[in-house]
Parts: structure tokens; sequence; C-alpha cells
């Protein structure tokens, strides 16, 4: 009667429910599909917004490139060659820089590559404002000079602009695709690959199909390309053992479960994580503007044992800020500063601060927890007592970035001395809020500015320099856990996070 | 208090609440280490040696960080609690007391938060305000507040319409204090209990903020040790396993405890468990009051009767173990076609009588002596459960028929009353679906309903009282009883709409040839329709004879008081009329 | 019964309306660094000048406020101002994740809460009194330790279980059983725990009726009075109950999908408050509120019908 209609409904309703779910996130795997090739990778991060002027590098660029091609290409060694670009060159003066373009490139709507398309995209990309817009704050305009030729007019010199042009400024995407807010949802580029927009979910899962007519079949290596978005750093363990993704970024927690799993594992050194002195003028804390004190808190960290702890081990404990890939890099600083608490201690005393003195930092909930504890305990040992504030991640980074902080633990990317420089040395440095800044250093940054031999040549004077100051307290370089299954081989790509999309191929 | 600690959850759950609150309380003392302090070339080491319960990823030591952890943890649930009743209980009052507009708004504010999911509106906050412990328990306090509102509103209502009835005597400043003192006795308990277990609640939210990582990292709490630990849990699974038990053992032994608060303060509501009688306790029961009639054979005179009920012995099981009796040695007998008039005060257990032989006491109920017979076979003996014996369970309807006191309450709400009179007769009688639907209205029509067949397609809700105690009347006669019992079937009636109910049951009586168990206080009804009466009093039988001597010439002293009080404002009745005349 | 669903819709939107005011002004005070934080470290004062202005961070509480609502009751909830994603596609295509552990969650957790339950209010007894310590115990412990608890000895240990991730019912079912398996058992211990203390309670209470005793008494056997008429009276109470534990599952999931690593809401919620993405906080806060109108509708609408003075009127 009543009873059983109302069960009934009642059963529908849960049924209806379910089929609900089941007809929502359920897009197939790029997995078998009897012959093709297919590439499924786990991303840490969810797509931006495909627009090419919201592009951001690291563990977002194997997604661009999926779409887009950029003027410039960076090999796994990091070195520049022809894409878009065939060939280019600096003016005299390096205010002007020439490229030539392939005449022969179209976009997936069928629109032709030119010099107007590579102005329309710079214009577009200084307009929309995205995460990378600030590289191209040098560049004052985008010349076209034929129909294959353009020239980037700089107000200033800018060695690294190459390099931009390879990363997220260096991707074009349609002119006329531009300007519509549809290419937010769906790339539209010159790319090897095309988006699948059937097998794509937002937020979850992103499907790339081999492009018809693509002028460079070289770089297409697979049919499919699917990029599976898992943050969670197990999930995508597991999705790694179980076979449902091909490669993704691991950390040394999981590492002996996936090489147990015979998992192939690739390191890759891309970040510096530390303490970043802000105050070395001394303004905020008095102390942090003698070297001496400066020196002393190189001295009484133990980078092994954090390291140790916090990492198992992988990765490297250095006392440079500048990577080994790069032009700066000195061997002989590696271990400039040593463990010794007891040295740490007479210096704070000559210094006059033998009695120590308080450090207020920020922490924040990305680092490890025994990083902020271990900092706490090993200066507190020397007499310097530090105050921690934990702070909320947006919190964190505006308090620390307008200067509220004398110093502060964080983990930057190792670029090229130019690029790192503009990151955390330089005095108008997004990490240097105090904007500190002194003659030897100016004198040395002004060489590395105008690039070629002298500019490495003063890199690396730059290097020993800061260094030997203690503007940082660098802990250690981090070992990038990388892991591919069998079935494909993979390059490592030099000062990138993750692999660029050309480097997979599958396995012979 | 005593009460409490006879309940071993509660024992038990207060013992392991107060070990944690000591431990935590002097961490310092109990715990050798400093909790923020580790030592990096120990991390992760396995319980035992130094270190109680190992080190965690940084090399701190777990036992006493786990101390340390548990003061920030009690005092922020704490804290949430303490939030809640403070804005709860004041508002509460006030919306009780002055009811009216202030009480519609508060109640629909009380809803609001409380429709909101908790999570949810405090990861909102969280991004508003930022990571801090002590806020986030402030707001889910708020959060948690609605309980204490209408907790402490109900209170008030309750005591301020109790005062009304003193209102006149009592001055308006007098009000307010009589008001504070009765709502504090009223709300003290109840305020405890909630306490108990809103703390509960708020340590483990509290533990799931943190665990998320929306807390402070770097305040050692249960719930960032949670989160320490599932870091590591590929490196050492061992480690979620001491905050975990922690935060269990904290959380459960709180609601333990107010469950046991509020057990021990309702007192005789909360029923102890209700064993199966042994069949000894019975007897054994039954020998320190008066004969023991369990051992004997019933005698031939018991198996003439209809029903017989020999020394019948039912108590309820109390706190501390006795046996509170509410029918004591009763013995009483009624003959085929004879009316027996079952009369008593209110709590005289004449009523308990009635259902006992019905089989329709509640679950708690025990027999401790005493037998049953109908139409000489064995309805009911000492120790049989009281509510599922087979022998009554197949007499129900058929050979025993209950008339109920209230008319509007025994009627299911969601069936039709010709469902309701439909049902019984197809299942006992096994009658068809038409031919039991005649029946039912020929049956309306004898009970003197006008519209048989409107009434059959109405609800309860839809007739009137006197028309539903004819409804119940049709249906206890429906499957031809043997034996009527009619519980106060005219006390919840109109004075008119009695009457005709009384003639109705002894024409249906007379004619149908029933026994009738006709149980009252009314001696009205009793000298109206009884052939004979038995007269109970605080569970014993005092007295029993005829209608006409016992009335006129009552032996009992209390028969007499009963007599006498129930002429106030009464009819008298011709026969009694003569006894004052005497 | 019209006019009545018109009036419980009415006090829904009033609820809904001052919810998410209440709401977005909190938000407003958090979101002064917005910008900053969307644009990254590296971003130049101009740029950051450029996407205050373009978001709308610039204006005042009530324009931006009336910019929200005009857009959300045309059922446009924006977009996410980190990555662009309409935030009504964030949700729809996450929901049907959350539905799954939650609908399946409920499912199970009533008919166990309901056979507990009716064991320990018809039997009771032991079996009564162990129902009840289970209860007092399972509802107290948070659902969050049982989930890493069984993740720690069931997937970890054993490998019986994935620990984390999801897989859609679409693509392979048996995967996703076994993907929502430990999810699902982690919410419905303390589901079923407090559901069944309450039907206990409705049951008891519904058998002490004086109609209980009266159909008893006209012969009608223990289990018919107990399905056709005690379940039935108890129904209301018991439906009010589950109400009340679907909203306590929305939260609840929030946890466990963030334990488990399952693509719904949960991890979307907890993201976007910690980045202080706005849109998609508003909107996962109207998603919140719509679904608790709507389960209290459904509850009432079915008491109602369950209730025949409102159903013959």
């Amino acid at each position: 009667m009543t009873y059983k209609r109302r069960i009934s409904a009642l059963a529908a309703a849960a049924v209806g429910a379910l089929a609900l779910s089941a007809c929502g996130g359920g897009a197939s795997t790029a997995g078998s599909d009897g012959g093709s090739k297919s590439l499924t990778l786990g991303s840490v991060v969810e797509a931006s917004a495909w627009d090419p002027a919201q592009a951001h590098v690291g563990h977002y660029i194997p997604m661009y490139e999926a779409a887009y091609d950029t003027l410039i290409l960076r090999s796994p060694d990091g070195q520049l060659e022809p894409m878009l670009a065939t060939d280019w060159s600096w003016s005299k003066d390096k205010k002007l820089f020439t490229l030539n373009l392939r005449d022969d490139v179209t976009f997936s709507d069928g629109a032709t590559f030119d010099g107007e398309a590579v102005k329309a995209n710079f214009e577009h990309f200084k307009k929309d404002n995205g995460p990378q817009a600030s590289t191209m704050q040098n560049v004052e305009s985008v010349e076209v000079v034929d129909a294959d030729t353009v020239a980037y007019h700089l107000s200033a010199p800018d060695p690294a602009l190459p390099i931009y042009l390879s990363n997220a400024a260096g991707f074009m995407g349609s002119p006329q695709a531009l300007e519509s807010q549809a290419i937010d949802s769906v790339p539209v580029g010159s790319g090897p690959y095309v988006m699948d927009e059937s097998a794509t979910i937002a937020g979850s899962q992103y499907t790339f199909k081999k492009r018809e007519g693509y002028w460079n079949p070289e770089l297409q290596k697979f049919d499919t390309v699917t990029f599976k978005v898992m943050p969670d750093t197990t999930a995508r363990l597991n999705a790694l053992v179980s076979g449902q993704i091909d490669a993704a970024l691991l950390d040394p927690k999981s590492e002996a479960q996936a090489s147990g799993a015979g998992l192939v594992l690739t390191k890759q050194q891309v970040d510096w994580q530390g303490m970043f002195l802000f105050d070395r003028a001394g303004d905020q804390v008095k102390a942090l503007g003698d070297v001496k004190v400066r020196q002393a808190i190189n001295h009484a960290i133990d980078r092994k044992s954090i390291l140790d702890a916090v990492l198992l081990g992988q990765g490297t404990v250095t006392s440079q800020i500048f990577g080994e890939s790069t032009s700066a890099f000195d061997e002989s600083l590696e271990n400039y500063y040593d463990y010794d608490p007891a040295k740490a201690k007479e210096l704070l005393a000559e210094a006059g601060y033998a009695d120590g003195f308080t450090l207020k930092m920020p922490s924040a909930t990305g680092f490890d927890p025994v990083i902020y504890s271990s900092i706490t305990q090993q200066l507190g040992a020397i007499g310097i007592t530090v105050k921690q504030e934990n702070l909320e991640g947006n919190e964190f980074r505006n308090r620390v970035l307008s200067g509220d902080y004398p110093a502060s633990y964080y983990g930057i990317f190792q670029g090229e001395p130019w690029i790192a420089i503009g990151h955390h040395v330089g005095k108008d440095a997004a990490f240097n809020p105090q904007g500190y800044t002194d003659a030897t250093s100016q004198k040395l940054i002004d060489r590395v500015q105008q690039g070629g031999k002298d500019g490495d040549d003063a890199a690396k004077e730059l290097n020993r320099y800061v260094t030997e100051q203690a503007w940082f307290v660098p802990f250690f370089r981090v070992d990038q856990m990388f892991f591919n299954s069998k079935d494909i081989t993979v390059q490592q790509q030099i000062q990138q996070a993750v692999p660029s999309l050309y480097n997979y191929a599958p396995a012979a | 208090m005593r009460r409490l600690a006879a309940n071993p959850m509660a024992l038990a759950a207060g013992a392991v609440l107060a070990t944690i609150i000591v431990l935590s309380a002097g961490a310092s003392i109990f715990g050798r280490y400093d909790p923020n302090v580790g030592d990096l070339a120990n991390v992760l080491l396995a319980p035992g040696g130094e270190h109680l319960l190992g080190t965690d990823d940084a090399g701190r030591d777990i036992f006493s960080r786990l101390l340390h952890a548990g003061q920030t943890t009690l005092a922020a649930g704490l804290l949430a609690a303490a939030v809640a009743i403070t804005i709860g209980t004041p508002v509460g009052i006030l919306a009780g007391y002055y009811a009216g507009r202030l009480d519609s708004i508060t109640s629909w504010i009380a809803n609001m938060i409380l429709s909101l999911p908790g999570i949810i509106v405090l990861l909102a906050v969280r991004a508003a305000t930022g990571p801090s412990v002590w806020f986030s328990m402030v707001v889910f306090g708020v959060l948690l507040a609605p309980s204490f509102f209408r907790l402490t509103r109900t209170a008030v209502q309750s005591v301020r319409n109790e005062l009304y009835v003193d209102a006149a005597r009592v001055s308006g400043l007098g009000d307010v204090r009589i008001m504070a003192r009765h709502i504090f006795s009223v709300v003290r308990a109840p305020l405890i209990i909630q306490t108990a277990m809103v703390a509960s609640v708020a340590i483990a939210i509290q533990s799931v903020l943190e665990f998320l990582g929306l807390g402070d990292p770097l305040v050692p709490t249960w719930g960032v040790m949670m989160a320490d630990a599932f870091r590591n849990v590929y490196l050492q699974p061992l480690l979620v396993l001491w905050p975990g038990l922690a935060i269990a053992a904290v959380t459960i032994s709180l609601a333990l405890l107010g469950n046991a608060l509020r057990d021990a303060l309702e007192d005789g509501q909360k029923t102890p468990k209700a064993k199966k009688q042994p069949k000894d306790a019975g007897k054994e029961a039954a020998g320190q009051h008066g004969p023991s009639t369990g051992a004997v054979e019933a005698s031939a005179e018991e198996r003439e009767h209809l029903i017989s009920v020999t020394g019948l012995q039912v108590g309820y099981p109390q706190a501390g173990g006795t046996l509170k009796r509410v029918v004591d040695n009763v013995s009483l007998h009624v003959d085929r076609g004879e009316v027996l008039g079952l009369v008593g005060e209110s709590g005289s257990g004449k009523s308990q009588t009635a259902f006992t032989i019905l089989g329709l006491l509640p679950e708690t109920a025990q027999v401790a002596g005493g037998r049953i017979l109908f139409e000489g076979e064995p309805l009911l003996v000492a120790g049989d459960d009281v509510r599922n014996r087979a022998r009554i369970a197949k007499l129900r309807g058929r050979g025993i028929g209950y008339i109920p006191q209230e008319p509007m309450s025994n009627l299911d709400l969601a069936f039709t009353v010709g469902y309701q009179l439909v049902r019984p007769m197809r299942k006992v009688l096994g009658l068809s679906a038409s031919q039991a639907r005649d029946k039912a209205l020929e049956l309306l029509a004898t009970v003197g309903i006008r519209h048989p067949e409107r009434t059959f397609n109405a609800y309860p809700h839809e007739i009137s009282g006197g028309m539903a105690q004819r409804v119940l009347i049709a249906g206890a006669v429906s499957c031809e009883p043997k034996l009527l019992i009619a519980d106060e079937p005219t006390t919840a009636l109109d004075v008119t709409v009695q009457a005709e109910v009384l003639d109705l049951l002894r024409g249906l009586q007379q004619r149908l040839g029933t026994g009738m168990l006709l149980v009252t206080h009314d001696f009205g009804v009793v000298a109206d329709i009884c052939d004979r009466v038995v007269v109970m009093r605080q569970g014993t039988l005092v007295e029993e004879g005829d209608v006409r001597t016992l009335l006129r010439s009552p032996s009992h002293e209390y028969t007499k008081t009963l007599l006498a009080s129930t002429l106030e404002g009464k009819e008298p009745m011709t026969m009694l009329g003569l006894e004052r005349a005497k | 019964m019209l006019p009545f669903i018109l009036r419980r819709l009415g006090a829904g939107i009033v609820l809904l309306f001052a919810i998410t005011t209440i709401t977005y002004v909190m938000l407003y005070f958090s979101s002064k660094n917005i910008a900053h934080n969307i644009l990254g470290e590296f971003a130049t004062p101009e740029q950051i000048a450029a996407k205050q202005a373009e978001l709308g961070l610039d204006q005042p509480l009530f324009a931006r406020y009336a910019d929200w609502l005009g857009g959300a009751l045309t059922g446009d909830l924006g977009r996410s101002w980190f990555n662009s994603e309409p935030v009504l596609q964030a949700l729809s295509s996450r929901l049907p994740v959350t539905l799954s552990i939650v609908v399946t969650a409920l499912l199970v957790a009533t008919l166990l809460a309901a056979a507990l339950g009716i064991a320990a209010a018809v039997k009771r007894g032991w079996i009564d009194r162990a129902v009840q310590f289970f209860s007092l115990a399972a509802d107290a412990l948070p659902s969050f330790v049982i989930a890493i608890i069984l993740v720690t000895v069931l997937a970890i240990g054993l490998g019986l279980f994935p620990a984390t991730g999801y897989v859609a019912f679409g693509s392979n079912p048996s995967l996703w059983l076994a993907s929502i398996t430990l999810p699902v058992l982690a919410l419905i211990f303390q589901l079923t725990a407090s559901s069944a203390q309450q039907f206990r309670s409705a049951i008891i209470e519904v058998r002490r009726r004086d109609y209980v005793r009266t159909l008893r008494s006209r012969g009608l056997g223990e289990r018919e009075v107990l399905v056709k008429h005690v379940l039935r009276s108890a129904a209301p109470p018991a439906l009010t109950i589950l109400s009340l534990q679907f909203i306590g599952l929305l939260g609840g999931s929030v946890i466990v999908e963030q334990i488990f690593a399952l693509p719904g809401i949960g991890p979307l919620a907890i993201a976007s408050t910690t980045k202080g993405d706005i849109p998609v906080v508003m909107g996962i806060v109207v998603y919140t509120v719509i679904m608790v109108i709507i389960v209290n509708l459904i509850v009432d609408l079915v008491n109602g019908w369950l209730n025949p003075k409102v159903r013959v009127s």
C-alpha cells in the first residue's frame, strides 16, 4: 500500500542519485586503446585558465606545452633551440632582440602564425595581467619588422629574455581566439596536441589528442596525452603503483614504496630552501646588520640533520644560493659554512651579542613543521630566541613580501643568475622587501645584466660576495623525486620542476 | 552522586577522564621532555627505552608532547563549551521568560545556526580571520549555543507556567527571585550534562580542524599530532595510535559520563534492564507476602470460573534492586455473564491487574507470584514473561477483549476507523475482506453510530470522543470475546455521553453473555452495571462482595471512606440515598 | 499542500539570503591581499593594482555584494579568482563524487541504524545496553580518527583497499566500489551510532502509546503491530533525525574526502577557503544552504504525506 509506494520512491531516489554520480566524473581514462600510444601524467596542480597569458611555469608548463608552442625551445640540458623562431640576435646595446620566425605554422583554428600574431600575443600577455606578466616588464613593445621578423624593444638590458620566451611569455595563441573568454576553457594554439573536450573534466582531467598537420611531427611522441589532477602525494603514489598514470612527482617519504614497485626514479634539483635574512641593514633587528651575526646563524644550523629528518636525506647541503647548472655556481662555496655552534657563539660574542637577541619569524603551513621547530631549537642553542608567528598561506606571502619580518624560511627557484637576481638578490627583487643593496653587489649585478662572458664571471663573483656576506642562510637544495613507469622514458628538464612534455617518449 | 557511582560505565569513563586530565595538567611533571625540543638524530623511534611512546618526525618525545598537547586540547574544548553556555543560557532564559517577539526572533536565529554544517562555517570564518585555535573555538561556541538556548528556554517556560498559579500571591520582585531559584534547580542538571556533550563535540571538531592543517602547527595539540602522524604514516604507522587514542578516550568518556549523569538524574524513569524472572525468585517473593500459591495446584473451584486470579503479585524493579509491588496478593474471579467491578483510587493497582490479565504490562514489569486461569486453563503463572506469553497472545481479541479508557489516544491516527476494525477480525476470525467489512458496519450500527459508512471511512481525528469510544467498544466485542475488560470506559467522556455508553455496555454484555471486568473509581458506575465488586487499595484487595451488600453496608474502613468521598457533588443513587437517610 | 511548500521555500530563501550576506561580509574583510596571491610572488605593484581593479577588489562592500548577488540570482556564480573556472562548473563536476559517498553512507547507515534501533527497542535486555553503549561511543568518536585508523590498518597495513583516490562508477564499477568503501565506512560509523540511538528512542516512545496497546489487545500479531503501526508512527521523527544526519554528513564528508583525496566538494571547500578564493567559497556556502533547504523540505513533505491530517485536507 502506501508503505510499498514510499519504499519504492526512496529506492528510486537513491538509484537516481547513484546514477547521477555515475554520469558525472565518468570520463574514461586514456589507457591502452589497442596500438595507439598514450601518456598519462599525474599533475600536482590543476590547470589554470588556458589563455596563454595566464600560463605559469613549473608544474603548469607541460600542460600548456600540449596545446601551445613557444618561440624558443629549451632542451632538457637548458640549451636554447629554435621552435617558432628559427634564430635570434641581440643588438649591440642589448636593448633590441630580433627573432626570425617560421612561415609554415598555423593555429588549430586555421589562423596563420606570423609577426602580427607575435605582437598580438605580447600585447595580450601584458594586458591580461597573468602570473608571469612581470617577466615582460623590461619590454616596451614588439615591432613587426615583416611577416616573419619581430623585434622586441627593451627599456633596459634583460639577459633572461630568451629564456622567458622559451617559457610562459613565449606561448603563442591564435590572435583571434585571444580576446574571447572561450580560450580560458579550451586552448587554441599551434602546439602538437589539441584538447579533447569530451574526455576533459575541469579540475580533474585534461585530455589531448595528436594534432593532424602539426609542423614538427618529431615532437609528437604520443597519440593521446592526459593530465590527471592529483594534488595529494599518496594518491599519485597509488596511481603510479597501480598503473593508472605513467609518471608523477612524489616525495622522499613515498620513495621506498615507489621504488619497491619497480618504478624508475630520477632526481632533479630545482629549488633551494633556507632562511632569508631580509633585514641585512639591521633596521628591525640591529643584530642582523652585522655580518658576523649573520655568519653565526649560518654556523648554527645543522643542515644535514634537518635534511635527513625532513627530506630523508634527499637533497644536497649547501651554503650558496645559486644552482649547480647555473654559471654562478662555485663548488668551493658548497660547504663554506659548516655546522659549528661553538664558532657561532664566538662570532656572536665578537659582534657584541654574547647574550643573544630575539628574532621574529613567520611560519607557514607549506613547509614541514619540523623545519621551524629545528630552527627555533638550533638558534636557541646559541642564544638567539626565535619567536614564530604562524601565518595562513596568503597572509604569509603578503606579510613577508611587504617586509614585516626581518627573516623567514622559504624555498625558491634556482634560475639563471639574472633571474635569481630578479627574484631575491637585486634591490628591486620581490624577496628583498627591504630593498637592501650596496655598491659592491650593485656593480656586479650591472655586469651580469650585460650578459656574455663577463656577465658569467660577474655572476660567480656575486655568488662569492653574497655567500661571504651571509645575506642568506641556505640549508640545502631539494631533490625532486620523479618517478615513471617502465613503459616510458623521460628526460628531466634543467631548472624546471617537472619535465617538459617533449621529454617523454614511449619505451623502445 | 551515589547513583552515578553505581553505574559501571560512568565509573570507567570518569576514571579515564580524570587520569587524562591529571596527566595533562601535570604535563611538566609526568613528561620528562620538552614537547617542542626534538633530537634530529632520533626521529621516529619505536616505543620503549628512553621514550615511553617513541619519538615523532622531529625527534620529540611523544609521551611528553601528548600530555602538553592535552592541556591545549582540553582547554580549547572547554572554551567552546564556555562560550556556548555564556551565550546560549542567558538568551534562552530571556526568550523563555519574555516570550513573544523576542522568543520568535531568537528561536529563528537558533534554528538557523543549527541548520548550518559546522565545518563549512568554520572554514569560511577561517578564510576571513586566519588560523587561530582560540578564535575557531569561540566561533564554534557560538555554533553550539543554540543547544543551551533551547535547554534553558524550555526549562524557563515550564517553570513560568507553574508559577502563574501563584502569580496572584507573589509580588513582582519576588517573582524574579523565585524564578531564579527555580530555574537554577531545574536547569542545573541538564546544563551539566549538555556541557559534557558539547565539550566532547568541541574537542572532536577542533582536532579535525588542526588535522586539516587549519590550526597553528607549532602549538602541540592532539589534532596537530594526528596531522604529523598521518604525514609520516608510511614510515611509522604507530604514530597515529597515540593521539587517536587520546582523542577517542576523552570524547567517548565525556559522552558516556554525560549520559550516565542523565540516567542518574532520571531515577525512576530510566528502567533498569528487564530480566527474565527466574522461576525460583517468583516463588521466593511470593512466600514473603502471604500464602505461597506457586507450587499449589489450582483448585477445582478456581477452574470453574471464567477467569480466576489467585494471589497475583506484580511489581517493578527499583534502582536499588528492590521490587516495588503494585499488585500485592490479589485474588478475584469473574464468571460467565457476570460483571465484576474493580474499584479503587488511582495508584490502587486496578489497571495494573487488568493489564496483567491481558499481558499488556510494560516490559519492565515482573510477575512475582500468583496465577491466572482462564476457562480452567492456566493463563499466567509466576515467572512468566509479562508481555509475550503465547497463551495470552492467542486469547487476545478472541477470548478476552479490552475497552480502553481514553478514546482518542487509543486509535492509530494514520489508519481509518474501518481499517482498525476490519483488520483484527480478518486476522483473528479469518473473515474475508467483505465479510469483515459488513460485520464492522453492523457493529458500528449496534454501538449506536448513526452513519456507520461515514465513520467507517473516517480517520480518528475526524470523529468525536464519544464516537471514538463507541468505535473502541465495537472493536472490543468484534471478535466475540468471552470476557471483556473495560478500563474506566466512561471516565474520559462527557457526562451525558457517559450514561449512553454505560447503557450500551450493559446491553451488549447482557445480549452477548460476556463476562466483564469493569475497572473504575466511580461507584456510580459500579451501582449502575456491576454484579459484584472488589475494592483495591495500594495494590491489595481490601473488600469483596456483591454490589448491593457492599454499597449498603461496607465492612472495611477504606471502603467506607471511599464511598463517602464519592458522594460529594454527585447525584445520590437511590440505594445510597437510603444509606444516608439511615 | 502548495501553500505549505511555498511557505517553506520562502523561509528557505530568507535563510539563504541571511547566510550568504553574513558570509560575504566576513570574507570581505579577508580579501585585502588576494591580488598578490593570485598573481604570485613576483608580481609588480602595477600588476597588483590592475588585478584588483579587474576583480573589483577596490570597490566598497555593498557594491561588490550587490554585484555578486546579481550574478547569483541569474545563476552565474562567477569564476574562481585563481583559475578562472566557472564556480557552477566546479561545483557540478565535483558534486557527483560527494553524492556518491554521502548517499551511499546514508542508505547503509539508515538500514543498519534501523535494524539496531528496532532490536534495541523491542528486545531490550543486553542488546539494548550493547546498542546504547555502541551508539554513545561511536557517536562521540570523531570520524576522522576512524578514517585514519581505517586507512592505516586496512589500506596501508593490509593493502585491502586503496588509500586514496576515486574511480568514477561509469569507468569501472568495481574499482569505484573499492575506492568508496573506506570513506563510506568512516562516515557510517558515527551516522549509524547516532541514528540508532534516536530510532531506538522514537520506537520506544511509540510502543508506549495507548493505541499500540489496544491494537495488541485485539489480537494483532506483534510483528504486524511493530511494522505497520509502530514503525510507521516512528517514521516522522526518524525522518527528521535523518535530515539532521544528512546535514552532519555534508560536514563530515569534507574531512573524509580530504583524507581519502576524493575529488569532491570537500577538498574544493578547504582549498578555496585556505586560498581565499571568494567566489568559490560563496558558491560552496550557497550550495550547502540549498542542500539543507531541499532536504528539510523533502522531510517536511514526506512527513506531511504520512500524516493523514495534512493529507486529507
